[in-house]
């Protein structure tokens, strides 16, 4: 074992973990209020990096400005998608809603290189490229800034859903819909904004990332990690959120780099670790730490 | 009851209908040697825009000898084509894939080749026409397109992936189609087969990279690495058949004869937005060179954070030679300055050079976009104008009327060197040669690729 | 029972279960076969390679769907149980045992590999026993990416020798339709069959409504599993077919994108019944096909078009049609088939 190298793979698996955090927090919204799984999310993100790209590009927007814009637009797919794709499938069974936003996936990927072409790009720098070295210990200054973000994201949403009128009846359709629907909430309309918000987090996830690691189609992949988190934190739990990703990203850093022996390194177990031990959450605690448990006995 | 027998008749009699009614009925599985019917046509008018080829009558009449005349025992051999005439040129695309930024302009400098060779006159009179398909990087789609392919007998085929020319190898020796691949992973390559590789393969840059290496490491070795007498090495490379291409059996015991030693190969998944482990861990390994058998994404991805974690001047970074494109400088952007790779086309600053020239010019006339400006339209359009050539000595040698993907492949397996529009590329095949050998070792300076040694010889270490 | 004549008479219950009941069904069930295997002497190879595509896809949907269709739960994993039959029959035949054991042996394997992975569906079931065969997509395929890369060929792969038959080679599209349509045959009549018996039923109990399932006597936990182990036996057989019929495997080839692709087709043939996969991987492939063929052909019109913007239209098309069905025909093309032949037995009156 590198054992050395440990708080190295710690730090590393953190501010990966932040980034697996901020997609974990678009499904939980979702999920909590909807009951909808949204396997689209990191085509969401990806969406959001081509399209920062074409503000910077064509338009000339400097980095900053094409971020807020590329929030603006953020706001509208995460509505429209809502209005047309998964309203119609109110009252379906969860095999509809999952093929729903398994289709919505494929159409977000053939509709971005139909737009953009699947070339990849590269957003001009929001960080310089410069190493933070703490001891031993040497990150990357603009993950570790993006990293700060994602956190700071967190802390505002928090705040709006303790604090806000929408945030409070956000909290209430996630309780029960038609209690909601009976004190006067348009529950449709919470979904609307659920989905809103959760495409502006993806969003800055997918700027952020690609700021880092340029405009690609395979930016996608990376809300597959978020899958494992979401499912320890709990689906309906925004800390959860943050603790799944946080730990994903630990564990597949501590996996993937500790082992010494090259053999044993060659096997990658870092690559599947995240979904060994989904499947161990889903084995011991299938409703994660904080998820609200169904007690259905037969 | 009656009613329903007869609609039965009906239903089957119109299902037979159909069936014999579908393209080419072939009773029985026809083994492909079969010579294709070129389309007669025989109409006298011959299109007049024959000018640039000098080796050739201008009557249209049957059977005009070429002033070179290529075998006199065989008078009434074909070599012009007839009026309508049309040679296909077949290629797949991988456009909407992995490496999608690097092969959309392969589809356009494809295309702009094509129509710069019916310019000047076509293939011997034949108007050229394409065939692709894009495969999404899908192997399952470049299958189901090469099926398609097949049954129109070509004469040859362009692949780009070495994932789909592994698959189609066997495949292509028993249909006896010759193709030309990117892809160029020794697996694919050899037993010499019906596969072209375009470069060098991947094991043979990196040990030609290696030979470079011991060379010169006095010279390059970086400033500030680790175990500075002993060039040691580590590939950090994606984890797909294309990157796992460079580190063979063979070039591994290569480059220990030649006293550089390998000491890691460490894999990453194409589009991982960090390195960084992968980079920490060659370190920790003992090795002051870094190469990767990647493109656009992945050299810059390694070069990024090599700089963001403050370790750039501790490696010597280097890579294969699609690494070494306008997408991995773009991605890369500054970071990229210093990475050597291995090079053995020449790239659109060799602005002087006539092929660069004349391909320039057209890219220019077709209007292309600044980011097709890319190694994938140069070497698109010069594969196009290899594939001309080797067509054009197999109908010297058979006539038009035996041209088949056989034929061609014969030509190809004996042809030799080829420069490619005056060496834009050089091909290099034989008897049991199926990659050129030839490349230069080239580093970025300020954002272009500098050249840092003459043509080199690859070493060979095609698998045993 | 669309085609029931006047006189036709359930006399016997045998009769009445019946799939083919008469002389005349008969009859078109024969001249079916009939033309099906003859028309690798007619046809020509470009539509036999994708008859055998959408062959293999069928037996992998056909399997999916007694999961998905029958028992109601959710796979994500249909393609890589589907590489583990490959990898099976590509190992085994190397190792000398033919093709013609190596299939059904690749089924087993595939379906105890399936078994493995459904056994959490002691705990959970729907969304969580989806995301416990997401996780076999990922763990499988890395599985022969990074062990024993002697056996399994890593990264690049394996090659695979083409089927035999005393000299026979399967080596061509016209040969290879026959061990494809026999199987997609034969897995088709099963499929059928098993929503006949008592398997069948209790799948569909668990589906509708797991408690009263359990409450009439109904073993979950067993069925559910052995729903796992068909739906994974399956696409082993299917997976073996493919290397066959590919020459060449590799992890990369069966991907999350590729079970996706297959619970669409499930959906859009219509779950739970024994058509609906026929339907449904005909429909979405020769909408994939047409797409791939098209897309050519529209950048001939448009030379302006950059050639990616219509190859994007792939994933697109089959979002959208699966998107469509969702939200106007869920039941799938099954169910639009039942309504024509409603109509058509009930010709000529409306209702």
């Amino acid at each position: 074992m590198n054992w050395d190298l440990f708080p190295q793979f710690l730090a590393t698996g953190l501010l990966t973990g932040g980034i697996y955090a901020l997609i974990a927090l678009g499904l939980v919204l979702i999920y909590k209020s909807s009951r909808v799984f949204n396997f689209a999310q990191g085509h969401i993100l990806m969406l959001g990096a081509f399209v920062a790209w074409w503000f910077t590009e064509n338009l000339g927007w400097s980095i900053w400005l094409a971020f807020g814009a590329t929030i603006g637009v953020a706001v509208l797919v995460g509505l429209l998608i809502e209005r047309l794709a998964l309203r119609p499938l109110i009252g379906q069974p969860i095999l509809a809603t999952v093929m729903m936003t398994l289709a919505l996936s494929q159409v977000l990927q053939g509709a971005v290189i139909l737009f953009f072409g699947a070339n990849q790009r590269s957003l001009p720098m929001m960080f310089p490229l410069q190493p933070v070295i703490l001891g031993d210990v040497r990150l990357k200054l603009n993950l570790v800034l993006a990293f700060g973000m994602a956190m700071l994201g967190f802390l505002l949403f928090v705040l709006f859903f303790r604090y806000t009128r929408w945030g409070l009846a956000m909290r209430a359709a996630a309780e029960d819909h038609q209690l909601a629907q009976s004190v006067g909430l348009r529950v449709p309309r919470i979904f609307g904004l659920a989905w809103a918000i959760a495409s502006v987090v993806a969003i800055v996830g997918g700027v952020l990332l690609a700021s880092i690691s340029g405009v690609e189609t395979n930016l996608a992949i990376i809300a597959l990690k978020a899958f494992p988190a979401v499912l320890f934190g709990g689906l309906e739990s925004i800390p959860g959120a943050i603790i799944g990703g946080l730990t994903v990203g630990v564990i597949e850093s501590l996996v993937g780099g500790l082992p010494q022996d090259a053999a044993f390194r060659a096997l990658h177990l870092g690559d599947i670790a995240p979904y060994v031990f989904m499947l161990l959450v889903l084995l011991v605690r299938p409703d994660g730490l904080f998820g609200l448990k169904r007690i259905e006995r037969i | 009851m009656n009613r329903i027998i007869v609609l039965i008749a009906l239903v089957v009699l119109v299902a037979s209908v159909l069936m014999a009614c579908a393209p080419a009925p072939t009773p029985t599985p026809v083994p492909p040697t079969k010579a294709p019917e070129p389309t007669k046509a025989p109409q006298p008018t011959v299109a007049p825009t024959k000018a640039p080829e000098p080796t050739k009558a201008p009557e249209p009449t049957k059977a005009p000898e070429p002033t070179k005349a290529p075998e006199p025992t065989k008078p009434s051999l074909r070599t012009k084509a007839n009026a309508g005439e049309k040679i296909t040129l077949f290629h797949f695309g991988d456009i909407t894939g992995p490496y999608a930024g690097i092969t959309t302009p392969l589809v356009g400098g494809f295309t702009d080749g094509v129509k710069w060779l019916n310019g000047k006159g076509g293939i011997r009179g034949a108007e050229v026409t394409i065939e692709w398909a894009d495969t999404a990087g899908k192997l399952e789609n470049a299958i189901s397109t090469y099926n398609r392919f097949r049954e129109k007998k070509p004469l040859i085929i362009q692949l780009y992936g070495s994932a789909e020319t592994e698959a189609l190898r066997d495949r292509l020796a028993e249909d006896k189609i010759p193709v030309m691949t990117a892809g160029v992973s020794a697996k694919g390559s050899y037993p010499p087969g019906y596969v072209y590789a375009v470069v060098p393969i991947y094991s043979d840059q990196f040990g030609l990279f290696i030979d470079w290496l011991a060379a010169n490491w006095s010279k390059v070795k970086p400033a500030k690495g680790q175990n500075p007498d002993t060039p040691t090495v580590a590939i950090v490379t994606w984890d797909t058949s294309y990157g796992l291409g460079a580190l063979t059996d063979e070039s591994k015991a290569y480059a220990e004869k030649k006293g550089v030693k390998v000491v890691a190969q460490e894999r990453f998944t194409m589009g991982a937005p960090d390195v960084t482990t992968q980079i920490l861990a060659a370190k920790k390994a003992g090795a002051n060179v870094i190469y990767t058998n990647t493109l656009a994404h992945g050299p810059a991805q390694i070069l990024k954070d090599a700089v963001s974690l403050g370790v750039r001047d501790e490696f010597l970074i280097a890579g294969d030679n699609w690494a070494m494109d306008l997408s991995m400088l773009a991605l890369a952007s500054t970071a990229s300055e210093g990475f050597y790779g291995v090079l053995p086309n020449l790239y659109w600053d060799d602005t002087t050079h006539a092929g660069i020239k004349e391909i320039e010019a057209q890219f220019k006339a077709n209007n292309r976009k600044p980011a097709e400006h890319s190694v994938g339209y140069l070497l698109a359009f010069a594969f196009v104008d290899a594939m001309r050539a080797y067509i054009e000595k197999t109908i010297d040698r058979v006539g038009f009327d035996a041209l088949t993907g056989a034929a061609v492949n014969e030509t190809m397996a004996a042809s030799g060197e080829l420069k490619v529009m005056d060496g834009v590329i050089t091909l290099d095949f034989g008897k049991d040669k199926r990659a050129p050998s030839k490349a230069r070792i080239v580093q970025v300076q300020k954002g272009k690729f500098v050249p840092v040694t003459d043509w080199l010889t690859a070493p060979d270490l095609r698998p045993k | 029972m669309a085609l029931r004549f006047a006189g036709d008479f359930d006399t016997t219950y045998a009769h009445d279960m019946a799939v083919i009941r008469n002389r005349g069904q008969w009859a078109l069930t024969i001249a079916f076969l009939v033309a099906l295997f003859g028309l690798p002497f007619v046809a020509s190879g470009e539509i036999l390679g994708m008859i055998n595509l959408i062959g293999i896809s069928i037996v992998a949907v056909q399997g999916l769907n007694i999961l998905v269709g029958y028992t109601g739960q959710i796979s994500l994993g249909q393609a890589a149980f589907m590489s583990v039959g490959a990898y099976t029959s590509a190992v085994l035949v190397k190792g000398g045992v033919p093709f013609w054991f190596a299939l059904p042996i690749a089924g087993l394997v595939a379906g105890l590999v399936g078994l493995l992975f459904g056994l959490p569906s002691l705990r959970i079931k729907g969304f969580y026993l989806a995301m416990a065969t997401l996780a076999a997509q990922f763990i499988i395929p890395w599985f022969f990416r990074n062990v024993r890369a002697d056996l399994f060929g890593g990264m690049p792969g394996l090659r695979v020798a083409p089927p035999t038959l005393g000299s026979l080679v399967f080596n061509s599209q016209e040969t290879m339709y026959f061990p494809i349509i026999g199987t997609v045959v034969v897995c088709t009549i099963i499929a059928k069959n098993i929503a006949r018996t008592r398997l069948g039923r209790a799948l569909v109990a668990i589906r509708d409504n797991d408690l009263a399932a359990e409450v009439l006597g109904i073993q979950q936990f067993a069925y559910k599993l052995r729903a796992f182990f068909l739906c994974a036996f399956y696409a082993g057989l299917a997976g073996s077919l493919w290397a066959h019929y590919a020459r060449a495997i590799n992890p990369e080839q069966f991907s999350l994108v590729q079970s996706v692709w297959y619970l669409g087709m499930v959906i859009v043939g219509g779950m739970g019944s024994a058509l609906g996969p026929i339907l449904g991987t005909t429909f979405v492939r020769l909408l994939d096909e047409f797409t791939i063929q098209f897309s050519p052909m529209l950048s001939k019109i448009f030379p302006e078009a950059e050639a990616n913007m219509l190859a994007a239209l792939g994933p697109i098309v089959f979002g959208l049609a699966l998107m469509l069905f969702l939200v106007f025909e869920p039941r799938g093309l099954a169910h639009r088939w039942e309504l024509l032949k409603a109509a058509w037995r009930l010709r000529p009156f409306a209702h």
